[in-house]
């Protein structure tokens, strides 16, 4: 019985055998199966990052970038406010060390090769020498052709808006420690406003453009780790996280972005590698909203930006740093102030456009700023080229952000029974220059 | 301190206890700050006044914080035994100084001889045991009744 059934079983297999192995059923195209994977829920380290990629695959797949902006920002957790106006020693070093900046003294390679184009501008007196040089370096149809800028006619400009601030309108005293907004606030709002108007003629960009009086700027981004000191999260491993909220002076925002000053991989130096904590700078720590904003809501056609004008306040005067004899620290007020205002701005138009840590810039965002304190004048021009700060993102990242700045220089000495003494026209045609920054179509 | 009010008298105070103790920290400092025990009556400008005057060392910046002793430790009669209070000072050195603190107990170097007569007494202190009591005969002592 057994043989028979061991037969019947045997003889069916020996036809499978001998038979030539049949094309079976080709496997199906989609697994049997669902793919193995970490869960979501579990307390573990394969959790946690399956959770991680689940958050980025959201933001990725956001449909619009307010939604995206609403999840980069959603969790709250303390972070770090950095005040790019601050008194802390050497902060220019911690800032560029937060946002992966390299600073370069003196200005960019385009705005030093510009002074031949910017000698043609000079007062018709010489158009034809101005004209060779300037032909050498970039043909541009303004040099020397139909727009000669006087310079002698800006200078008037400028003195104009000086002595009606300073010397022909009647003024109060100020009241304590609000010299500033009473004389050179007011003076650069003026010096701007009519400055950029009179140039509208010459940068159509300019005449695009659109002119904020005080406006806010925000950003926040991660940088570096941390594990949790003391509280219910204690021993936990977390991302650095920093907050700027800049409320510069004036602002001009352009529809078309600023050309690249370098390619987007040039490598010029170093960023500082500090491994002290941010706090012994002093920097303190707080947990409000998580705001990335550039002076205009996402909608604005003006989503670029320009140029930014920052104000020293009085607490960081000149006079005052002399008097507490760290003389030194005079140029790092105003290289902090740069980078830091800089770095916000050219970041939160990258994310208006889409960019984030995880989906790098893909093109550099460039911008200008003027920090001055109503007599001292320096320039700033920062070239975004990478987002991407976090901890796991920076490790293979090889670009650096970069920063031109220059020392700052006066613009006049002295105002004195309505004349201006010693009035500095270097300072003036590299603020014009600023605003005459274009790209390369217009 | 009472406000100073333009007009009114300077402030003048007679043998203070002002006291600076220079302490190692406890997290890691930045290289151009110093961490100091001050009195808990002396302010920033007093610290300022105290290390330019009498030490000559260039102070940039000096920031303060006071630190609350621990209540919770209890004595034999179970009273709570406070730890003093005192006051903590972070000065940041200027004209580009910087400051570590030294290491004041150095890992002494040991020669030859002083390594082998360690070795050889720890050897001989190997051997000393606690000595039972001689009237029980060597019998262990969870022998008994």
């Amino acid at each position: 019985m057994a043989v028979l059934r061991a037969r019947l079983l045997l003889r069916p297999a020996r036809r499978w055998l001998s038979q030539a192995e049949p094309t079976g059923p080709a496997p199906p195209a989609e697994p049997l199966y669902p793919p193995i994977v970490a869960s979501i829920t579990a307390k573990s380290k394969a959790a946690q990052q399956r959770r991680r990629e689940l958050f980025k695959q959201r933001v990725h797949e956001a449909a619009t970038v307010e939604e995206k902006l609403r999840l980069y920002g959603k969790l709250q957790r303390p972070k770090y406010m950095v005040f790019p106006q601050t008194f802390a020693l050497n902060a220019d070093r911690w800032y560029r060390s937060f946002t992966n900046t390299v600073f370069v003294p003196g200005m960019t390679p385009r705005a030093t090769a510009a002074p031949a184009a910017g000698a043609a501008p000079e007062a018709g007196g010489a158009p034809g020498a101005a004209v060779a040089p300037a032909a050498a370096t970039a043909p541009e149809p303004e040099a020397g052709a139909a727009a000669r800028l006087d310079v002698g006619e800006l200078r008037s400009l400028a003195c104009d808006a000086l002595l009606q601030e300073s010397f022909y309108q009647n003024k109060k005293r100020p009241f304590l420690y609000r010299d500033q907004d009473h004389t050179p606030g007011p003076f650069l709002t003026q010096l701007v406003s009519t400055l950029a108007a009179f140039l509208s003629a010459h940068n159509p960009l300019l005449a695009a453009s659109s002119l904020d009086l005080k406006p806010e700027v925000n950003y926040y981004w991660h940088h570096g780790e941390e594990v949790v000191v003391h509280g219910h999260r204690k021993g936990r491993v977390d991302p650095v996280r920093f907050q700027i909220d800049d409320k510069p002076h004036l602002q001009i925002r352009v529809p078309k972005q600023l050309p690249e000053v370098v390619p987007l991989e040039s490598d010029l130096g170093d960023v500082p590698v500090i491994n002290h904590k941010p706090s012994k700078l002093p920097l303190f720590k707080k947990q409000y909203e998580n705001k990335v904003f550039i002076g205009s809501k996402v909608a604005d056609p003006c989503c670029y930006g320009h140029t930014q004008f920052h104000l020293i306040p009085d607490r960081l005067k000149r006079e005052r740093l002399i008097k507490a004899r760290l003389e030194d620290q005079i140029e790092v007020v105003y290289r902090s102030n740069g980078i830091a205002s800089l770095f916000a701005w050219t970041a939160a138009q990258a994310m208006y456009q889409g960019f984030w840590s995880d989906a790098d810039v893909t093109r550099p965002f460039v911008s200008q700023a003027v920090v001055t304190d109503g007599k001292y004048f320096a320039f700033f021009c920062y070239q975004l080229n990478t987002l991407a700060l976090t901890a796991e993102t920076i490790k293979n990242n090889p670009r650096k952000n970069i920063c031109w700045g220059t020392d700052s220089k006066a613009l006049y000495d002295v105002v004195e029974d309505g004349n201006v003494k010693g009035f500095n026209d270097e300072v003036l045609l590299h603020l014009v220059r600023f605003l005459l920054n274009r790209p390369k179509e217009l | 301190y009472p406000l100073f009010q333009r007009g009114g008298p300077q402030l003048r105070i007679f043998r203070p206890n002002f006291f600076m103790l220079a302490v190692r920290p406890g997290v890691p400092q930045p290289e151009d700050t110093v961490q100091f025990r001050v009195s808990m009556e002396m302010t920033k400008v007093d610290i300022r006044n105290y290390l330019e005057r009498i030490y000559n060392v260039p102070v940039a910046a000096v920031r303060t914080r006071i630190q609350h002793g621990a209540n919770n430790k209890r004595n034999h009669r179970n009273q709570r035994e406070k730890k003093p209070d005192y006051k903590v000072a972070y000065v940041q050195l200027g004209q580009g100084q910087t400051f570590q603190f030294p290491n004041l107990f150095p890992e002494k170097e040991q020669d030859t001889e002083t390594r082998s007569f360690d070795d050889f007494r720890s050897k001989y202190m190997e051997k000393e045991k606690q000595k039972d009591d001689p009237r029980r005969g060597g019998v262990p002592d969870w022998f008994g009744l």
